[in-house]
This record gives structure tokens, sequence and C-alpha cells, in this order.
């Protein structure tokens, strides 16, 4: 039995109150701290100043931003069937995966700075190294992710199947994907936050445009407020970025009592 | 089942002997139980009746008269798909088997009394009805032989007994022939027309049992004389054969 409309929305409105309540709390105590002067606006700018700051400075921030949204979605999505190519191989045969394995693992032990200035000599300074490092950054978790989920199958549904008749395909379309699905997932939703991160510090290595770069050369013309406004929407848009995945795996997985 | 003998080879390169000597006929809508000790082979045996594995030795006939021969099978667990709806897991088998007609479907839901929950997923059921979508499962694609491997374990005793209690009804109302593989010996006469006693290491039959009671058993058969009787004839038989309790204790008998 749905709830009617209003209802659902009042609902919506009180499940949120806590987190809407402690964001409204947090502004009003750093506004009070930063206007009476008791933390210096240089350090930290009061919230009012980078409201201001958004809407009287001559930064296209929609421009900025779709920069950076591009560098982090393309590298995902890359990422993504990279990362789903890889758990097939290491799942399916224990020789590539003694072999891949730990090259993989190398590739996440390295500090993406000292990576970075490597892939932007080889590849140049352009957005396809940004890219191939969002790459390089977010396609791990989906290995893992979806290695889990294809490993940890119920033998008993496989042994079913193969007491049909079934092939080798039938046993995994109808099986194995299904089944890794929720762990693939779990693997997604790191992923993305890797891929935000990993197109940032791409851009402080290197660019000319994008939320990483308006920080790095903001804060080098010690203009606080304008970086804290590229903080600001980089953190909205990672949270709708995360959300998104989460939506998608609800949409997916109708199934699933997760997160 | 001709002689049939099963051996496997371990990890370390030794070589376990699962089965030796196995011989019995089973006849169409007749239903086997095979009890017997843990390791006595009896799931391995069941096993062998899919056609997946070869017996080492010996042979196994099938025999179908009208089309192919094709297995039903209920596991210890449910084993449900977690991501298919009561449905769609019913419906898995005629999937597999490019079986189009959907009508055995629904009958068979509603054969183990899950009406109105078609669209449940597997975690909103509880256990016992867990159990009854696999019962459909394995019999909605009328199969030749309906395997089950210790179909009620953990099951607490009185939905057990209520869910033997439909099956048994299930069971003969659409002539299923059937092999159940048990370690409760009430449960292997109350389902079966022959039970077969198993010992282990390897697993042989020491006793065949015929069970002379009425196809369809109600709840009371259970505490008459018929079937008390024929437990007790098992449960002697078994005493001989399993190894002496090594706890000490004063001579008692």
């Amino acid at each position: 039995m749905r709830l009617p409309a209003t209802s659902r929305y009042a609902t919506a409105i009180r499940e949120n109150l806590p987190v809407i309540g402690t964001l409204i709390i947090v502004v009003v105590l750093w506004q009070f701290l930063t206007q009476s002067g008791v933390i210096p606006q240089y350090l930290l700018p009061s919230p009012s100043s980078i409201v201001l700051t958004y809407f009287t400075s001559k930064v296209d921030w929609a421009g900025q931003t779709l920069v950076t949204l591009r560098e982090i979605l393309v590298g995902f999505a890359l990422g993504t069937i990279l990362g789903i190519a890889l758990a097939f191989l290491v799942a399916e045969s224990k020789i590539l995966s003694k072999i891949m394995m730990p090259y993989i693992v190398m590739t996440q032990v390295l500090p993406l700075v000292a990576i970075a200035p490597i892939i932007y000599i080889t590849f140049g300074f352009n957005d396809t190294s940004r890219i191939i490092l969002v790459i390089l950054i977010s396609f791990f978790p989906v290995v893992i992710g979806t290695e889990t989920g294809l490993i940890d199958v119920d033998k008993n549904l496989v042994y079913l199947l193969r007491t049909l008749g079934a092939g080798e395909f039938k046993v995994f379309y109808k099986i194995r994907l299904p089944n890794s699905l929720p762990h693939m997932f779990n693997g997604l939703r790191i992923s993305m936050t890797g891929a935000t991160i990993g197109a940032i510090v791409a851009e402080f290595v290197s660019s000319n445009a994008g939320l990483g770069y308006l920080i790095t050369t903001s804060l080098t013309t010690y203009e606080i407020r304008t970086s804290f406004v590229a903080v600001f929407i980089l953190a909205a848009l990672g949270l709708v970025l995360y959300g998104a995945v989460t939506i998608l795996s609800r949409l997916l997985m109708p199934w699933f009592k997760g997160n | 089942m001709q002689h049939v003998g099963k051996t496997y080879g371990t990890i370390t390169g030794e070589s376990v002997e699962a089965l030796r000597d196995v011989s019995f006929d089973l006849d169409e809508g007749e239903v086997l139980g095979i009890v017997g000790p843990s390791g006595c082979g009896k799931s391995t045996l069941l096993r062998l009746m899919t056609g997946l594995e070869p017996p080492t030795t010996g042979k196994i006939e099938r025999v179908e008269s009208t089309g192919k021969f094709r297995v039903g099978f209920i596991f210890q667990d449910s084993s449900l798909a977690r991501w298919r709806t009561v449905l769609e897991n019913v419906r898995l088998p005629l999937e597999v088997l490019g079986i189009k007609d959907e009508t055995n479907i629904k009958k068979v839901i509603e054969l183990v009394g899950l009406s109105g929950f078609e669209k449940a997923y597997p975690s909103e059921l509880s256990g016992g009805m867990q159990r009854r979508v696999a019962i459909a499962r394995a019999l909605v694609h009328q199969p030749t032989v309906l395997l089950m491997d210790e179909p009620f374990s953990g099951v607490d005793e009185i939905t057990k007994e209520v869910l033997q209690t439909d099956l048994n009804y299930l069971i003969r109302t659409l002539a299923v022939t059937g092999v159940l593989v048990t370690h409760d010996i009430d449960e292997a006469v109350y389902l079966s027309d022959q039970v077969l006693l198993m010992s282990a290491r390897p697993g042989t039959i020491v006793q065949k049992v015929n069970v002379a009671l009425p196809k369809i058993r109600g709840p009371h058969v259970r505490t008459e004389p018929d079937f008390v009787n024929c437990t007790a004839q098992i449960r002697e038989k078994l005493l001989l054969i399993l190894p002496k309790t090594s706890l000490k204790r004063e001579n008692t008998s």
C-alpha cells in the first residue's frame, strides 16, 4: 500500500531532517565564527562570502564543472569496462590471476601524483592523459567487486542447471552474472568516488581547465574564496554521482536489501 | 542400478571408495528412500542418478517411455536464486530446457500452497516457504525422476512434518517417481515405497525394507503400528552397523 504523495514527501523530509538540520547548524556556526573574526577570513572564508563569490565572480562555473565531469564520467565508464573484463579473466583462470594480480595491485599502491607525470609525458599534456589517470584509479574496485561476485556463486544452482543440460554460457548468463551484481555495484560505488578524486588530482598535476585547475590556480593567487566555491561544487558533484550509482543499483537489483 | 561403485581420488593422492556394489531397481511411480549415517555415500549415489558423472564400476540404466529423461533436484538447502521472484525461480528449469509453455508454473505453485506469492523474493519468505518453492521448481518440468537430497534438513520438526505430509500428497497425486536421501528414518518410511539402509565406508546396501502402507499417507500414519514397526525394523539394523559408542558406561543391556 503506497502512501499518498503528500505524505511520502513529508516522510522524506522527516527522514532527512537530521542531515539537513546538521548542515544548517554547521553553516550558521561557521558564519558566526568567521564573521566575528574568531577564525580569520583569509584562512576560512565565511559562507556568505563564498556564496557572494559564486555569483559575482567572472568564472564560468558550469563550464569548468563540465570539464571535470567529463573526465570523471569517461574515465569511470572506461575504468568499469576494464575492471569487469579483468575480473572475468582473473576469475576464469588461476594462471592469469597469478600473473596479472601483482601488476594490478602495483598500479594501486603507487601514488597517483607520482604516476601522473609519466602518463603526461607519454600521452601528452591533454585530456586523454587525465582520463587515463581516472581509469587507473577507478578500475581496481570494480575488478575486486566483480571478481568476488563471480566466485561467490551458489554451487547448487550451477549443478541444477547442469542436470538440465545447460552449457557454460547459460550458466553464466542465468546464474553467475545476476549473482555478481551486488558485489559489482559495491565496487562501482567505491570506484565512482575514486574517479572523482582521480580527476581532481590529475588536474592538480597539470591542466588548463576544470575544478581542480580552479582550486590550484586560485590558491596560488590567494583567492581562497574561489577555491572554496570550487570545493563545494566538487562535494555536491561527488554526492550526486555517488547517488546516481546507488539509484542505478536499486533499479537493476530490486531484490537487494543492501545499502 | 547394477553393481554400481564409485571411487574418488583425493587431493593427497589417495583413493576413496565412496560406493561399492549398489544394486536396485526403481519402477515408475515408485518412491525409493535411502537412509544411512553421514558419509555413507547416499548423496554420491543420488548424484550418480543425474547422469552428470559416470559410476566407476557397474551400470546405471535409465528407461524413459516417453520423450527425454529429465531429473528434478531438491537440495539440502533450498538454493533459490535470490534475484528471482518465486515465479521466476520456478520457471528456471523451463527456461533452461527451452519450454515456452508456462501453464505448469502457476499450477505447481498452487500445488505447493504458495498461490499469491508469485511476485515475492526468497528473502521475503520463511524457510518453509522457500522449501516449497524448491519443490515446485523441481517438479515444474515434469521430470522423469525427482531426486531429493535431504530436502528438509535443518527445518524444525513441526514444519518438517507438515512439509512431508504435503510432499507425500503432491508426489502421489502427480504419480512422481522419486528418490529421497535422508538421515531421518521416519521421513524415509513416511515418503517411500521401499527403503534402502546403507552403511558407510564404503557405502553399501545392508537392508531393503518394503513399506506396506497406502500411497497417500495423512499425518496420523506416523503413529500407526505398521509405520512404527517399519521404522523399528530399520532402527534395529542401524544399531548393528553403527560403530559402538566410545563413551564408557555401565553395562546396561
